[in-house]
Parts: C-alpha cells; structure tokens; sequence
C-alpha cells in the first residue's frame, strides 16, 4: 500500500472511530441525565475521553488531544475521589460542549481541512469545574489527584536482596542513557532495578526517589541512571542484560573494586497484588468464551460497496426476467426449465432479501439525535419538555436515514419552539407542566411511518388561512377546504415562521424544504392539529426504492408499472357503476364511495384502440387515503421490478416514479400513485 | 454500422482531435466531435414519456442503461420527418450526460483540420439550428456543419424544463 | 515474530498493525479488551503481545496478570499514556516485559520491539 494511500485511510478509520465515540458519548451522557444517574456512566465517559485523547494524540491533533485530557482528568478525578456534590446539570453542558467542538473539528478533517479551532474557552471551564471540585471536597486525600506518589497501601515493596556474602561476587556500576522520547524514564529505570533484582544483589541507584517523583525522569534524562550492585554473574551476563533493555541508548559498564557496600538486612519479598489462582483462570476464560458466543460479531463495510452490490442484485433481477420471460420461450411447453427457473427465482429473491436487510438500519441513532435538540432548545427557550422515542428499532434502508435526519431535527424543533408552550401557559390552561413530543417510527405495509406529535398549541386555522389568502393559494370565501387541507399550507413555500432557531442548525429550512426532501425518498409528510392540544406531522416512507412488486399493464403501444402496494382491486367496468359529476368528470362508484376515473390514456396521450371504459381494465389505486381508478387497455401480469430512476437529463414528469426493464427488453415507466391523484 | 464507429474510436485520445462524426440530416451534414460518441446504434422502440417538450422522444434500454434520445430534427425545429431503415441513434456522452441523437443517417468519420473550419456566420434571419452550430468544416467542395456539444445539451431552452415539473 | 495487539481503539490497532507489518512483524490477531486478549493468547499462542492499559470489562493489568499466570515466558509490552506511571510500575510489578508511551511513531515502536526479536 502507498504510504499517501494508508495515511488516507488511517484518517478515514480515526474520523470514523471518533465520531462513533462522540456519538456514543453524546447518547450516554443524554441517557443518564434523564435517568437522574450520572455516576454509573463516569467510568465510561472516563474511558471514551481517554481512547478520543489517545487517537487524537496519535494522529497530531493537539486541541482535540489536550480537550479530551482536560476532561478526562474531570472524569478521572470523578471516579476517583467520588465527591459528593456535583453540579452534574453543569458538567453535562461541558461535556456536550466538548462533543460539539471535537465533532466540527473531525468534520474539518473530513474535509480535508485543519483542525484549527479554538477549545481554549472549554479547557479553561473544565479546568475551572475540577478546581471548584476539589476545593468543594473537604477531604483532599492523594486519590484527588492523579497519584504521583505511591498509593498509601504498600502493595508491593522493592526486593532487596539477601545478606550478601562476598564470596564469587564483583561489583558493579553502570549508568543508563534512554532513547529521546521514549517517555517514563524513571518507570523505566525502575524496571532495570526491578529485572536485575533476579540476578544481582545490594543494589543501589541514583536518582533514589525514580518511583516517588516523575521529575527524576529529567535527571535521568540529563544525567543518566546511575546503578550499582553486585553479582555472581560474569560480566558478559550482565551486559547482556543491559543490552536487553527496552529504548537503550548506550551504558557504562564498570566493575567496581569490592568496598564496603551496604548490606541490608532486611529481607522483603515481592508481593503481587491479587495473585491470580488457576480456578480463577479457568473460569475467566470460560466466561469469555460464553460471552462471545452471545455477542454478535459486526464489520464496518464501506457504503459504496454496499451500493455497487445493491445494483448488481437489480440486474440480476432484471436478467433473470429477461432469461425466463423471453419472448422466444413463449408457447413453448417447457415443464424442466420453468421448474429451474422457479428454483432461480426462489434463489434471486433470498438474495435480495438478504442484500435488501443489510443496508437496512435502525432509526434509533437518528431518534437519540433529537434528544439532544430537545434539551438544548429546552435550555436555550426556557421552555419545560421531553422526548418520549417509540419504536427506534424500526429499520429503514441506510440512504433514507441520512435523509430524513435533517428534516426530523426541524420538526422536532418546531414542536419544542411553536408547538410546546411556556411552562407558565400550560399550567393556565390545566396541562402538564412538562410539554411532551413523541417521537415514534412503525412499519406499515411497505412503508415506514414516521410521527412527531406534541401536547401543545396546536396549528392556529385562522392564521393559517388568512396567510393563504395573502398569497394568493385560495380565493376568499373558499370555504370547501378540509381541516387536513388547510393545515397543508404550512408545506408551502412562504409559509415557514420567522425560523428564530436558525443558530441550531444555521440551514434556515422552511417547512416546505422538509416537505422537498422527504418527498426525495418518495415519502409523503401530513400534518395534523388539534387547537389547544397539539399537533402531529406524519411521515410515510417506502422501505425500499430499489426493488418493488409491480402489476405491468398496457396502454396502447406503452407499458406501466404499478406497484402492487397502491393496487386494491382491478376490475371489469359495468355500466351502472359510472357517473358524471358536475365539472364532467367521470366517477365510480363502488360500495358507496365515489371515485375519480382517471384514463391513462389521455394522461399519457398514448394511442390506443381500447377506449371504451367497458373494454379495458379498471385498476384502482390508493395513496394517502384518496383512490382513484386507473383506466388501462390490459392486464400484462405482476413482476418484481427493479426501480430505475428516470435519467437526469429528464426532468421530473408528475406521475412518474421511475421506470424500469422488462423481460422482453421493452422499458415500462412506474406509476407514481400520489403523483396521479394530485 | 457499429464498424464505423469502431474505426473512428480505435485510435487513441490524442488522434481522436479533428475527427468527426458526420450524420445528415436531410440535405445538411453535421459534425460531432467523435470524443463525445460512444456508439452508433440502429432505430430501436422508444419509450415515451409526458409533458415533455417534442423533441425529447423518450428513453431507450441500452442494454440495460436508460437513455434519453432526443430528435435532433425536431431540436433544430425542422419538419419531422418518420423513422426509416437508415434512422440510427448516435449515442453521445457529454460531461457525463448520456443521451442518444436520433438522425436521419450517419454518414462517416472524417478528419477535418482545425484550419478547414471557419466560424459559422451569424444571419439575422438564420435557422434555428445556428445557435448550435460552432463551426463550419471544408471538404473538399463539401461543408460539414460542425456541432457545439455543450449548447446541443444545455441550451437554456433546455433548462426552461425545469418549471414544466 | 508473531504479535497480538490489544487495543480498544480501532484506530490504534491498526496503526499499530501497520506499523508492525512494515518492518517485518507478523500480526496474527487483534482484541478489544482484556478478556479477548486472554482468549486469543490461548488460541493463537503468539510470541509478543502488546497490552493497552485502558480497556472495557477488562483492563490491560489484569490480561496481564492472567496471560502470565498461564504462560510466564510469555512477552507482553504494555502501552500506556502518559500520566500512568503508578500503573506502569504495577505492570512491571506483575511481569510486563517492557512498555511504550503514547503517542508513538513507528520508529520508536520498532526500536522498542527489536529487543525482543
């Protein structure tokens, strides 16, 4: 691998990792506020700063580092010392702050640009909220701070050797020089001291204090660690050793003419803090052993992948029609070979399933987002709410997540700043004095509902209407319009409030840019509202784009695709059935309800011989609550098709979603249902 | 048909300057810069589709890729004229649009230096088509009516179809 | 030389592995924590194991302490940040062969490890 090539995708992995940790982070710290419980989360969020400042230090990025070690040093004090008042509403801020910082940072990194913000305000406050910490904490003991000394119970004691007898032993002295920035010079020395305890006796080193005092670090540094003992062991052993030693730079080695050396005589012996006994073993690792059974075992695929495998299993689709709907096989009587090729399509269709379920994600990392929207707003407008998230672990396909984020974070900020009201209000009118939004994702059918509802003002008909008088959307004295119909308006251009939360997310969408962007994924937004108790704004979404049920019909020389999902009957025409209504246009009725004719023909000015609407087939269709009936010449039989977006270069033609192949090679366009109702 | 093309694509980026694929229609013979051909292809079923302006015919399925094709008479605003044995759609890719030119006939690739070709003159009351044509290429007694790629796709007539949606 | 790297960070085991890999090491497998890590010395048996010291369920002290236990020629190198002195110490206490300080390059961590080829 070119060295560019794996610095590229070390940077890749760091962004990555480190915005799932901030992720990770942000939803810890958000989880445990709500549930009034901050201390069961200190060690982790301890952890996650550590491995952020790690990375970061790793990668170079020093603001990012020194932040994380600011924090940590918090945390650490924390888990430590676990003072009993904490200002944990405060902390949380800090934290969340931090997040915030390290997130655009990453951000600037992702883009290719430096990481040159300023977290000089952060450190400063949570260097400040430690000091307070502490001085809160009447009882500074050494676990206040990060122990430079030793701990206060003994938990091991340096081995110093037997009485010495002179017999076959020499003296020596020997001075150390470590590597430059290898770091811990005096933890390294003291693992000499501690190694040579095994083959050498009296031993005494200078500086004294290496395990006391870290500054010893820089005197060895300057001067070297100076250590003498004495040994039965030849010289060459001994040099040995020394060569053995980790980031060596050079030593001296020397025999000393045998003096009076101090010969201690105490005897202490090495004690290891919890010996580990072999029951002990046996049993850790046969936990691990369970535990990874249970765990499942995940890999980051890169998207790209997933994409070029989701169209691969279209074309599959698209050729396996082709092979056994060929034109040429028609009339044949091949009883072996459709038996193959039902097997081929049971096959194809698992591949797809499967394919389909791995992009497929759960909302539930989007959903947390928003918790952190509603605190903030919260804060920032004084304002008294929760989010109640229902139903997180419904999946949507992956392209859809990211495009529905930005659009629920507006409607989830519109319920906090127009729809949940002042605390004082709420209790006025009898109402809770915490407003609540629900957040909550079903699946239905094909589709994926999403709904954001809150307890609070609801939409204000008048205000609404007379907005859509001023600009021209209705006429005056329209009164035929539905409450459903009137609080659409809100979708349209022009109509998005004075956005005063723009400093939230700084894109100042309106509401008709949510409407646009969910309507990106072929999705559909209604809104809802009852006066005085709320409103709700539900979000329908295919589950999928990619490959869908379809009825093939023929008008004329043309094919359609309508996905079977819109279908609910297909039928004959009989006389009785059809009416006129006042405007001329043509209605069904069926069971009671009337229904809108709509011949396709015509819509699509195709020609065709069969426009008797006795003689073709009536297919009906529904899509948001409203049905109309489909006028086409036939019936060409269902098919899985796999949606193809029409080409750019077409712009979008209202009514149809796409098109896609057939198996005899002709191309067919996919109706769009709603897009026909309207 | 297709060996026609071949010929011109064989050679390599830099011989493919000055070469030009020429198709007619009706009496006049246009000229495209053979880097923006990718095939040559016998008159197949279109798909329509509405509200469309007439010149966009529809999409095609080229093997398994959908392309638009447009009628470059109709695009021109000359009289439409119906699809015969001859018909052929030149499948052009231009800054990354793909789009297929359905021409009367295709005639041959030809070299045309940069000196044969002369800019284009502007009439007052010129045809429609001068708005896409760059240059105007000499051979022999011949001239070849030399294509501006860029206008063909994204004159602002063009972009005007945004609002019909 | 066949090494197992223990790290929590995605990120750093493969800064490391690719470090490793580079001058001629051979990384035979990765662990997330310290169980893990005494899971795979187990299974993989490798010569040299490098040990970070912060980790989930299980720190790196007490993978240290268990792989010794089971196996004590067994070289393991830990990695520590800077500021963890006293668990240093405990680590050399328990029988860490050596330790390396984060941040490292490459040159330090070869340089390191040569001791133990």
């Amino acid at each position: 691998m070119a060295n560019n090539d794996s610095k590229a995708s070390m940077l890749d992995l760091f962004v990555f990792e480190t915005n799932q940790m901030l992720e990770q982070l942000e939803r810890l710290i958000l989880d445990s506020e709500k549930s009034g419980g901050l201390e069961v989360a200190i060690n982790e969020v301890f952890r996650i700063m550590h491995t952020l400042k790690g990375s970061a230090a790793m990668m170079m990025f020093n603001d990012i580092c020194s932040l994380a070690h600011s924090l940590e040093d918090v945390f650490y004090y924390l888990r430590e010392a676990k003072p009993p008042r904490v200002d944990y509403s405060e902390l949380v801020d800090l934290v969340l702050n931090a997040v915030d910082f390290i997130k655009s940072e990453v951000m600037k990194i992702e883009n290719g640009g430096n990481p040159n913000g300023d977290c000089a305000d952060i450190s400063e406050r949570s260097k400040e909220f430690l000091s307070a910490l502490k001085a809160n904490d009447l009882s500074l003991t050494d676990t206040s701070q990060r122990p430079v000394s030793s701990e206060l119970k003994p938990k091991y004691s340096i081995g110093v050797a037997n009485i010495s007898e002179d017999e076959g032993k020499s003296r020596y002295e020997a001075t150390i020089y470590f590597d430059e920035d290898c770091g811990m010079e005096n933890i390294r020395a003291f693992t000499i001291v501690h190694e040579l305890s095994d083959l050498a006796e009296d031993i005494v080193y200078s500086p004294k204090d290496i395990l006391e005092n870290d500054t010893t670090s820089d005197i060895i540094k300057n001067e070297g660690f100076q250590i003498a003992f004495a040994t039965q062991n030849s010289l060459e052993m001994v040099q040995k050793f020394f060569c053995k030693t980790m980031f060596l730079k050079e030593f001296k080695l020397n025999a000393v003419a045998d003096a009076n050396s101090k010969k201690p005589k105490q005897k202490k012996t090495i004690v290891l803090d919890d010996p580990i006994t072999n029951e002990a073993m046996n049993s850790i690792v046969k936990e691990v052993e369970q535990q990874t059974e249970g765990t499942q075992s995940f890999i980051s695929v890169n998207v790209s992948k997933m994409d070029m495998l989701m169209d691969l299993v279209g074309e599959l689709v698209i050729a396996e029609a082709m092979v056994t709907q060929n034109p040429e096989l028609h009339g044949l009587r091949l009883d072996k070979f459709y038996k193959s090729a039902r097997q081929l399509r049971k096959i194809t269709g698992e591949l797809q399933d499967t394919v389909m379920s791995i992009r497929m994600v759960p909302l539930s990392a989007t959903f947390h987002k928003m918790n952190r929207i509603v605190r903030d707003m919260v804060r920032k407008l004084d304002k008294k709410a929760e989010l109640e998230i229902i139903g997180e672990q419904t999946e949507v396909d992956k392209n859809i997540i990211e495009s529905i984020s930005d659009p629920l974070m507006h409607l989830i900020r519109n319920a906090v700043d127009h729809g949940i009201e002042p605390a004082r209000e709420r209790i006025a009118q009898g109402k809770s004095e915490v407003g609540k939004i629900r957040l909550e994702a079903k699946s239905a059918g094909g589709d994926v509902l999403i709904m954001i509802q809150d307890d609070g003002g609801g939409l204000k008909k008048e205000k609404i209407l007379r907005k859509a008088l001023e600009r021209g959307l209705i006429e005056k004295g329209d009164i035929s319009l539905t409450d459903s119909q009137i609080y659409s308006f809100i979708l349209q251009p022009g109509f998005s409030t004075n956005d005063i939360v723009t400093e939230f997310s700084g894109r100042g969408v309106g509401m008709d840019v949510v409407a646009r962007n969910i309507e990106k994924v072929g999705g559909r937004i209604s809104v809802d509202s009852i006066a005085g108790e709320g409103t709700t704004m539900s979000i329908r979404i295919p589950l999928t784009l990619a490959i869908i049920d379809g009825m093939n019909v023929k008008v004329g020389g043309a094919n359609y695709t309508i996905p079977i999902i819109a279908i609910k009957e297909s039928f004959r025409l009989k006389d009785q059935n059809l009416i006129k209504d006042t405007d001329n246009n043509e209605m069904i009725m069926i069971r009671g309800e009337c229904h809108p004719v709509l011949r396709l023909y015509e819509r699509f000015q195709v020609q065709t011989a069969v426009t008797d609407l006795r003689e073709g087939i009536m297919v009906m269709v529904e899509a948001d609550g409203k049905g109309i009936c489909l006028f086409a010449d036939a019936l060409l039989g269902q098919q899985q098709v796999v949606v193809k977006a029409l080409p750019t270069y077409i712009k979008k033609t209202k009514g149809i979603a796409g098109c896609t192949l057939l198996g005899n090679g002709g191309v067919s366009l996919i109706l769009d249902v709603a897009g026909l109702n309207s | 048909m297709s060996e026609i093309a071949a010929s011109g694509l064989e050679d390599g980026e830099d011989t493919q300057k000055d070469k030009f694929l020429t198709f007619s229609l009706g009496t006049e013979v246009y000229g495209i810069e053979i880097k923006f051909v990718t095939e040559i292809i016998g008159m197949q079923s279109v798909t329509e589709i509405p509200d469309l302006p007439d010149y966009v015919k529809g999409i095609i399925n080229l093997r398994g890729k959908i392309i638009p094709v447009i009628d470059v008479r109709l695009r021109f605003k000359k009289v439409y004229r119906e699809y015969n044995d001859r018909t052929c759609i030149v499948v052009v890719d231009i800054k990354g649009v793909t789009l297929g030119l359905i021409v009367d006939a295709v005639e041959e690739v030809l070299t045309i230096a940069e000196q044969e070709i002369v800019l284009p003159p502007q009439l007052e009351n010129g045809s429609y088509h001068q708005r896409f044509i760059k240059g105007i290429g000499k051979v022999g007694k011949e001239v070849k009516l030399i294509l501006d790629s860029d206008r063909l796709l994204t004159d602002n007539e063009m972009n005007s179809l945004e609002r019909v949606c | 030389m066949k090494v197992l790297i223990v790290d929590d960070a995605v990120f750093i085991r493969l800064t490391l592995k690719a470090m490793l890999e580079k001058n001629g090491y051979q990384v035979i497998g990765e662990a997330a924590n310290g169980s893990e890590a005494i899971l795979k010395y187990n299974q993989l048996k490798p010569d040299l194991v490098t040990m970070d010291i912060t980790m989930p369920q299980m720190d790196g002290i007490a993978a240290l302490k268990a792989i010794k236990k089971m196996d004590p020629s067994g070289k393991v190198v830990m990695i520590s940040a800077m500021g963890q002195e006293s668990t240093v110490k405990e680590a050399i206490i328990a029988g860490a062969n050596g330790f390396i300080v984060k941040p490292f390059v490459e040159d330090q961590v070869i340089r390191g490890l040569s001791k133990f080829k």
